[in-house]
């Protein structure tokens, strides 16, 4: 049942919504990264909770691909 | 200071700028738009585009057609050929403009400016000051009271970059800092010493006192005057900026969304550098209006 | 032909060369950052190297297509796939109606073209279907791709399985450094010798505020010849303000100290200095770099641009299919 929520655009951690610990259902908006002024959140596809977070809101710089989100 | 011969710089693989001097001189851009209208009749097949500025002007040719230095050449002989910048005359249309100077649509992006990002003299009593003019209402006659010449376009598409082309009305303003986050469309504002009429609604960063209920850029070509293009204007274009009051912009305004607003614009005449500079050496420019 | 059935970021339709002959009305070119991809994706199809096609930007979209069609994909590496299974890329292939085609995201690039045999059908605008979305004009209603939209494409004929020669194609940094040409010019004299060796020297960092618009460039200050101090109080106050002047597209815009390339939907002309412009043969690594990337400029002729141009005309050309 274990999610990894990889980044899909290189760009700035905008929002970080979860913490360790957090319930999320799937669908669940768990971060939004901020590339040529555009916003692209990314979503929890199955519930869970969430195991790790490996990135920090005003994060610059993170490339595509980078593992952000664990869910267990 | 204009400069004996023009410098010829590179742009890449594909561009020219070509600088006729480094003051803001009406001068300078008769002899860019003079250049750029000769470019026209001579049917190079080396440039694809020019764009005239202030006192220079962007040429973009194809390099599998000509080189730089052969450019440069041709060039050159193009101006050599326009003479002095006296000899100059070219087709100038001349657009009359209902303005509503002092309107509380601008007054109301300054006071939202103050608000928001730092306290300000509202712009016309700012540039009435600073320019030693008596109030607004003197600035709004000195403003208004001369055709404005368009030298270029740009910055934003279809923008319009105006000088004033009567001495005795010429006035300064420096540039927001920082700027306004927004600006209404049609706004009528100054920067440096040159006018410029806001397409649509954007940033900016000029001292703001008028709005016109016109277009000058539409996308859906509901009038015969964006027959060719979506942008109203030309380099070369002239306009007066018409004083109304607030009702007479709404009823203009009402005009333009049924479709039925005519534009004034007196297309017969040509303009003259050498008739200009006559008629300019017989001018107090300390006499204002 | 097909329609569009998730957006991605930004994709829009653009066309090369892209709009030309406005730029006095302070319309650019617009059209494909990479174009050296954008050129080969449509010779691949059997299009002409300037038909209007898709570029995609960073995450890919989802199309759907209604009728039977030869397509190709250049440029980054989005996984592609058709109908769940692994599309190729830099080669021509096979589309039948009711199929769906799904890019994802890249790992090394940034810019994804896709062409269609006949090219994209839209009303062109003032010469060029290439979209300027500040304008409104171009494209699908002067904006990237909207879900629903359904977008037409010409009838033709291309030929599945014609594949770009691998050594006719783009090679992307994969170590986020970039060498990029400039040429010096038009206002290089503004420039002190310090200065010109500080900017030739150092590692510029590609800001995240960087778009189509504009690629904002992180790195050390600028110095400046006494030109940038002694002018007309007209210029502006700051020794990178000058007079408002006409931009060449590529040129490395000092707004400050900070300097910013401009791109193809930048601004037309302003009121600051261009000591080096961007060739357009070096244009393609601007479309495949992504903010982070480090770039390291070095100077070069216009002759030697020119050269470079005329072999990558060359190379976006039927002899580059096999």
């Amino acid at each position: 049942m274990a999610e990894k929520i990889e980044t899909m655009v290189p760009g700035n951690v905008w929002k970080v919504l979860v913490k360790a610990g957090d319930k999320v259902a799937a669908g669940d908006v768990l971060f939004i990264l901020e590339v040529m002024k555009t916003e692209v959140p990314h979503s929890a596809g199955e519930a869970g909770t969430v195991k790790a977070v490996h990135i920090t809101e005003g994060q610059e710089g993170v490339d595509a691909g980078t593992l952000a989100v664990e869910i267990g | 200071m204009i400069y004996e011969k023009p410098k010829y710089l590179p742009g890449g693989d594909r561009y020219m700028l070509i600088e006729f001097g480094n003051e803001m001189n009406l001068e300078l851009n008769f002899m860019a738009q003079g250049l750029a209208s000769a470019i026209e009749k001579s049917r190079n097949t080396g440039v694809i585009e020019t764009a005239p500025c202030f006192a220079s002007m962007l040429i973009h040719y194809d390099p599998d057609k000509i080189s730089f230095k052969d450019l440069a050449k041709e060039m050159q002989t193009l101006i050599d050929g326009l003479g002095p910048s006296d000899d100059i005359e070219l087709d100038s249309r001349l657009f009359y403009f209902p303005t509503c100077y002092l309107d509380p649509w601008t007054k109301a992006a300054v006071d939202d400016y103050c608000a928001k990002i730092t306290k300000k003299k509202w712009d016309p009593e700012f540039v009435a000051e600073l320019n030693g003019l008596k109030d607004v209402h003197q600035f709004v006659r000195v403003h208004s009271g001369t055709e404005y010449w368009v030298a270029s376009l740009g910055f934003w598409p279809g923008l319009p970059f105006m000088m004033a082309l009567d001495p005795r009305c010429v006035i300064t303003a420096p540039k927001y800092n920082p700027p306004r986050t927004w600006t209404p469309q049609g706004t009528v504002g100054m920067g440096g010493a040159s006018t410029a009429i806001y397409p649509v609604a954007t940033p900016g960063g000029y001292q703001i006192f008028a709005r016109i209920p016109v277009p000058i850029w539409d996308t859906e070509k509901r009038f015969p005057q964006f027959e060719k293009s979506i942008c109203l204007f030309q380099p070369g274009d002239r306009v007066k900026f018409v004083p109304v009051s607030p009702q007479e912009f709404e009823e203009v305004e009402a005009q333009v969304k049924a479709g039925t607003y005519v534009y004034n614009v007196v297309e017969y005449q040509r303009f003259s550098v050498r008739n200009y500079k006559a008629w300019v050496k017989t001018l107090d420019k300390s006499q204002r209006f | 032909m097909f329609e569009v059935i998730v957006p991605g970021l930004e994709t829009s339709i653009q066309d090369y060369p892209g709009r030309i002959g406005f730029w006095n009305q302070g319309f650019p070119p617009s059209g494909p950052m990479d174009s050296w991809s954008f050129r080969l994706a449509n010779l691949l199809v059997g299009n002409d190297a300037g038909a209007a096609g898709l570029e995609v930007q960073y995450m890919g979209p989802t199309l759907k297509f209604q009728r039977d069609g030869v397509i190709a994909i250049t440029g980054a590496d989005m996984l592609p796939k058709l109908d769940g299974q692994p599309a190729p890329m830099w080669e021509s292939f096979a589309v039948k109606s009711g199929q769906t085609l799904a890019l994802s995201f890249s790992k090394v690039g940034v810019r994804s073209y896709i062409a269609i045999a006949g090219g994209v059908d839209t009303p062109p605008w003032l010469g060029s279907r290439s979209t300027f979305h500040k304008a409104g004009v171009g494209g699908m209603q002067g904006r990237a791709l909207q879900k629903g939209q359904v977008v037409p494409v010409a009838k033709g004929t291309g030929t599945p399985g014609r594949k770009a020669k691998p050594e006719c194609r783009p090679t992307f940094a994969t170590d986020k450094i970039w060498t990029i040409e400039v040429v010096a010019g038009p206002n290089d004299d503004w420039v002190d010798e310090a200065g010109h060796k500080q900017f030739l020297s150092s590692d510029w960092k590609l800001s995240s505020k960087s778009d189509r618009t504009g690629f904002r460039l992180e790195g050390p200050q600028w110095t400046f010849t006494e030109k940038a101090y002694k002018k007309a109080p007209e210029n502006g106050a700051e020794p990178s303000n000058i007079i408002d002047q006409g931009y060449p597209l590529g040129a490395i815009n000092l707004a400050g100290q900070t300097p910013i390339i401009l791109v193809n939907d930048g601004p037309s002309m302003g009121g600051f200095i261009n000591p080096y412009t961007v060739p357009s043969a070096a244009f393609w690594k601007l479309g495949q770099s992504k903010p982070g990337d480090i770039y390291r400029f070095k100077s070069i002729s216009v002759d030697e641009a020119q050269t470079l141009r005329k072999k990558l005309n060359s190379v976006c050309s039927a002899s580059s299919i096999a």
